[in-house]
């Protein structure tokens, strides 16, 4: 059944996957094709969102070329595109002049609620860059003579990419060897940050590219970029390659650190909570202390019995060689012996955080304390025993 | 289908990471992945990491996953490792430490402490004589047979002369580390198909598989060859201290298996690796 295309004026502007994969994917093409442009209505203020969908008839075998959209086109949907953000910025009376993609998201959300589970299929405004995809334009000209000298090795952008590096490389070289003929070539090593930073994905250099390349490719041209690196590269080589990474997050930063509070006696503690499996636990950390543990109001010697329990219940403070240093007092419920040992384990880790310098917050870290453990029971699955045990196989 | 980790099981797997790569030596995925997953490092700190090629056959699915997602890395629990000042350490360890603040980390296990008292190959040892899950069990026999070495030592270290007193060793843990890496063997067998038969063929064996197996065969001594009324912990003693000595029934099997690698030994060109 033919789905309906909704559209007027300018030519269809629909995805299509090539080949057999249309059939299966027209459920998901509908929505992976929802273009959602912003077109003001015409002599009226009010947004409209569109979700132009996909056109697939079996005989039209025409229509499964991908469809490529025109610079024209891409410039008319950006203006439109500002001059929607603008009218959206008067709505939500905000200044159309400071008027970011984030704001604009939270207006949509406003504007548009939407209940459905699927992030991607909710209303959306963006920059016609992140919705309509990169594509290359026509590579030849009239005479049907390609303008790019390495059109034929199939990836032109890749290749032309490669030799400008080797390129640079060589030049590099030719400079040092320049500088060593007159001794003026001097051996200083400088370390770059190279650890706050991260080489391109092979997703991401395809993006930038717009060619698809294959593992091969990628792994060469990362060793090219290495060996630029190896030498010693003035600042246009430098920037060059800092093109081509981006940074990474230092993990530690992301600690959420629990503010200490003062009780009436004046003392200091700090409270925190811990998950393991289905263990809930909350932890209260007294900055002054002789290493008395109490869980749900008994010593900890009684409730945990077992010795591995009581050892992860130390972990944290050994670990920062404060063992007998701190009170705690600590609530837990549900799971099993040692999942609530692991819930109260973690509260307290947290909770020393508070105690604790960022430095030694960052070994804790390192050491695995502060990281909730994702672990679950594995459900049982139909047509087997348990999750991975299978029935006793009978041969008749 | 079993050791490559995939399965014809059409079951939506459900977790938070992407599946981790299979690992398993003759695996063919695996090994066409491996080389190119590995990390070329240099000291200037070039990591060279690339995204390793699963292949993603249809009708099969992967089963070898995890919750953790393959960018999480095993936690450094060593106390002394964070406490080395900056000072001492290599361009490498200053690199590595760096390198370790941009890394997500995984949880700590529920078995590893930072405590003096751990030791990684008595709680491999302990986990390998558990039934059933029952942790509680296995690790009251492991400081029960440590006991009871330690009993038997002391006995034979008073009834000693000054001499001999010398030569005795008291403490439990250097008696089970030495009697395990008496049993371990050194070349082992592999059964490999050649023209419609298995022969077994002699082959070096790694040194994690030399531990499992020293293990297993303690293990599985103690367990069968003792009599219904004997409890394991003395069973267990006992072999060790054997075992020590480099005698023992545990350290004749693996006399045997030396033997019968040497006479296999005109098979060993049908190894490959």
């Amino acid at each position: 059944m033919a789905a309906l295309c909704v559209f007027c004026g300018t030519a269809v502007s629909y995805r299509l996957f090539l080949g057999s994969r249309v059939s299966l994917a027209r459920g998901q093409g509908l929505w992976k094709a929802a273009a959602a442009e912003l077109q003001t209505g015409t002599g009226s203020q009010i947004l409209r969102l569109r979700h132009t969908t996909v056109v697939t008839t079996k005989k039209n075998v025409a229509a499964l070329r991908r469809e490529t959209y025109t610079v024209d086109f891409i410039k008319k949907q950006i203006e439109e595109f500002n001059i929607g953000k603008r009218h959206l910025a008067n709505m939500m009376g905000e200044d159309p002049e400071t008027f970011t993609q984030e704001d604009i998201d939270r207006a949509i959300a406003y504007l548009f609620p939407s209940g459905l589970f699927e992030k991607r299929a909710r209303p959306v405004m963006k920059h016609p860059e992140q919705i309509f995809p990169k594509q290359r334009a026509i590579q030849w000209g009239e005479d049907g003579r390609p303008f790019h000298f390495l059109f034929y090795t199939g990836k032109p952008s890749y290749y032309s990419l490669m030799h400008e590096a080797y390129g640079k490389i060589l030049d590099v070289e030719k400079h040092q060897n320049q500088l060593r003929a007159r001794n003026l070539f001097s051996e200083k090593t400088k370390t770059k940050d190279l650890i706050g930073s991260r080489w391109l994905i092979k997703e991401e250099l395809e993006e930038i590219l717009v060619e698809k390349l294959s593992d091969q490719d990628y792994v060469q041209f990362i060793r090219l970029l290495e060996r630029l690196l190896t030498l010693q590269c003035g600042a246009g080589e430098e920037e060059f390659v800092q093109r081509f990474r981006r940074s990474v997050t230092i993990q530690s930063k992301k600690q959420l650190i629990e503010p200490l509070q003062y009780d009436e006696q004046g003392m200091a503690f700090s409270t925190s909570e811990g998950k393991r499996k289905s263990a809930k636990a909350e932890a209260v950390v007294y900055a002054q202390g002789s290493g008395r543990i109490k869980v749900n109001g008994t010593d900890y010697l009684l409730y945990f019995p077992v010795t591995q329990d009581r050892e992860q219940l130390m972990f944290p403070f050994h670990f920062l060689d404060r063992l007998g240093k701190h009170d705690v007092t600590c609530t837990v419920s549900g799971g099993g012996r040692a999942a609530q040992a692991g819930a109260i384990r973690l509260a307290v880790a947290k909770a020393l955080c508070s105690f604790v310098t960022e430095e030694e917050v960052e070994w804790m870290r390192q050491a695995g304390l502060l990281t909730a453990d994702p672990r679950v029971r594995e459900r049982k699955k139909p047509g087997q025993e348990g999750a991975r045990r299978k029935f006793t196989w009978k041969k008749r | 289908l079993g050791p490559s980790g995939w399965s014809l099981s059409p079951f939506p797997v459900t977790r938070s990471g992407t599946p981790r790569a299979v690992s398993v030596g003759s695996s063919w995925p695996a090994k066409m992945a491996a080389p190119a997953v590995k990390a070329a490092r240099g000291w200037l700190g070039l990591v060279l990491s690339v995204r390793s090629v699963v292949l993603r056959l249809p009708g099969l699915t992967q089963v070898r996953w995890s919750r953790y997602g393959p960018e999480y890395k095993d936690p450094q629990i060593d106390k002394e490792y964070y406490r080395k000042p900056s000072a001492e350490l290599t361009e490498e360890e200053n690199y590595e430490r760096e390198l370790r603040k941009t890394q997500l980390i995984k949880a700590a296990p529920a078995t590893r402490t930072s405590s003096v008292f751990e030791d990684p190959v008595i709680s491999k040892f302990t986990n390998m004589m558990m039934k059933g899950g029952n942790k509680v069990l296995a690790r009251s026999l492991m400081t029960q047979t440590l006991e009871a070495v330690k009993r038997k030592q002391f006995e034979k270290y008073h009834a000693a002369s000054a001499e001999e007193q010398a030569t005795i060793e008291r403490n439990p843990y250097t008696i089970f580390h030495q009697a395990l890496k008496n049993c371990e063997p050194v070349i082992g067998l592999v059964p490999i198909l050649r023209g419609g038969h298995f022969y077994q063929v002699p082959v070096p064996l790694g040194d994690r598989r030399r531990r499992f197996l020293a293990m297993k065969w303690m293990i599985t001594e103690c367990r069968e060859k003792k009599h219904r009324r004997t409890l394991m912990p003395e069973k267990l003693s006992h072999e060790l201290l054997e075992a020590f000595h480099s005698q023992g029934p545990v350290i004749k099997r693996k006399h045997e298996m030396h033997k019968m690698a040497e006479a296999n030994r005109a098979l060993a060109h049908y190894r490959w690796w």
